[in-house]
């Protein structure tokens, strides 16, 4: 799959009315929002709790420094990622 | 058989309301005589979310018509549940939209009747119109997500893009054009609802277009006219799987409609058994999860877990007998009842076709609404 084009300098956050949270049943963290519930996987979770203002790149060095992955593989997922997510407008990219 | 868990809970809090639309799904013969309390709400509320429920829906009626309103969405807050107000926001001034939003509040649905003021007061049976314009800007001045939602049937149908360019220029983030489903007062004047074949091509045709238009922009949900439709939706997606409903009273409910649709069925209330032990252990629950209960042609149907059969509600409606296939079903052996209708109405003359309808009324034992200026 083609990587999309994200710049390393946005900032992801989520949507106004979007809410991120643990799932007390599953100890999973899912998204809430008003049409309904996304139950995130793991890549997805490590990516939306470090949305507080960082970049991009700056969420993709977070990850590579805390898990021993190759960073190209990782960036790849990262952004499909968070294409999906902007597409289901969860998150805006500024 | 093992219960799944459930995601959302329709807290319907009240059947009083200002409007009185024709097509609304309550009961025609709603009891309101025993609202439940705040704090039974609140009870219910949190064994909901003990059972797994993460989302829930405040409606009715007009849910404002409850003072207690903003108390019981930071209850559902405090137990970590998303809110969502579905209102005609008839009754929602500042200080009201001051105090949800600071209960924790997260979406509003707002319904609208029509773009055309004239025509939507005429449905609503109120002048409504120009005060839900002013709440939709309220809400938006106050940063709260909001949806709107039309129910489409015979009358405004025609108006379907004027109506999507109302939601536009409100600013809305997502808007839901719902043709009627006919339970409660909307199957009462089906005959004035129903929308023509010739009205239904063309609407889908200008919402599949606006959808692709606003992509990006606005989320445009569609929901089909289902008489017209060869195969019955994914009611519910299947019953006793996701969702929960509470009627004023006390009922529990696998759907909304099911109370008044489903006569022979038993529903148990709050105020006598646990949330927990309705949703696993009750027939009510019970009686159509899964697929053990199906009839033929949905036992051995490859769908059977994609649509469920369809809706328990319209069986029972239209075929007398809740365990049948939905007979919007092309295999369902009913299927002639819905083509009947379809029928008597496409090849009517116009006199049928400007049919009356019966205004929807509060319960007669509902106390009055509090006058809201």
């Amino acid at each position: 799959m083609q990587t999309p084009t994200i710049a390393g300098s946005a900032q992801p956050k989520l949507t106004r009315g979007v809410r991120l949270q643990t799932d007390s049943k599953t100890g999973n963290s899912v998204l809430l929002f008003p049409e309904g519930v996304l139950e995130l996987n793991e890549t997805a979770q490590e990516i939306l709790t470090r949305c507080d203002g960082r970049t991009v790149s700056e969420i993709i060095q977070a990850l590579a420094d805390e898990y021993n992955v190759d960073l190209e593989m990782l960036a790849a997922d990262v952004r499909q990622t968070l294409a999906d997510l902007q597409r289901r407008k969860l998150i805006e990219l500024t | 058989m093992i219960a799944p868990r459930p995601y959302a809970l329709l807290a319907e809090i009240t059947y009083r309301c200002p409007l009185h639309c024709p097509y609304c799904s309550n009961p025609t013969q709603a009891r309101n005589d025993q609202e439940l309390t705040t704090n039974e709400w609140t009870r219910v509320i949190r064994e909901a979310a003990a059972l797994g429920v993460l989302q829930i829906g405040f409606s009715g009626g007009e849910p404002l018509a409850r003072p207690d309103l903003p108390d019981l969405v930071r209850a559902a807050r405090e137990a970590k549940l998303y809110t969502n107000l579905i209102t005609s926001a008839i009754g929602l001034d500042d200080d009201r939209l001051r105090a949800l939003r600071d209960a924790g509040l997260d979406s509003v649905q707002l319904s609208f009747q029509s773009d055309n003021a004239d025509l939507a007061d005429e449905i609503a049976g109120a002048r409504a119109h120009q005060r839900k314009l002013d709440a939709a800007a309220k809400i938006r001045a106050a940063g709260i997500p909001l949806s709107l939602n039309f129910v489409i049937h015979r009358r405004n149908i025609d108006r379907l893009l004027q109506m999507i360019e109302l939601a536009e220029s409100l600013q809305a983030e997502r808007v839901e054009l719902a043709n009627v489903q006919f339970y409660g007062w909307a199957f009462l004047n089906r005959a004035a609802l129903l929308p023509t074949r010739e009205q239904v091509v063309r609407a889908r045709e200008i919402a599949t277009a606006a959808k692709a238009r606003l992509a990006g922009k606005i989320d445009i949900f569609y929901v089909l006219p289902d008489y017209y439709e060869n195969r019955p939706k994914p009611c519910l997606s299947g019953w006793g799987q996701r969702y929960i409903t509470v009627n004023p009273i006390g009922e529990v409910l696998p759907c909304p409609t099911a109370s008044s649709a489903i006569p022979d069925l038993r529903f148990e209330n709050v105020r006598e058994r646990a949330l927990d032990w309705i949703w696993r252990e009750s027939e009510s629950f019970n009686r159509f999860r899964g697929t053990e209960w199906m009839p033929e042609p949905c036992q051995s149907c490859p769908q059977r877990e994609i649509d469920f059969g369809g809706c328990r509600c319209q069986a029972a409606l239209l075929t007398g007998n809740a365990a049948n296939t939905d007979p919007v079903c092309e295999l369902s052996p009913n299927r002639a009842r819905v083509d009947e209708v379809l029928r008597d109405l496409n090849s009517s003359t116009p006199k049928a076709f400007g049919a009356d309808w019966t205004y929807r009324m509060n319960p007669k034992n509902a106390a009055t609404l509090q006058q809201v200026t």
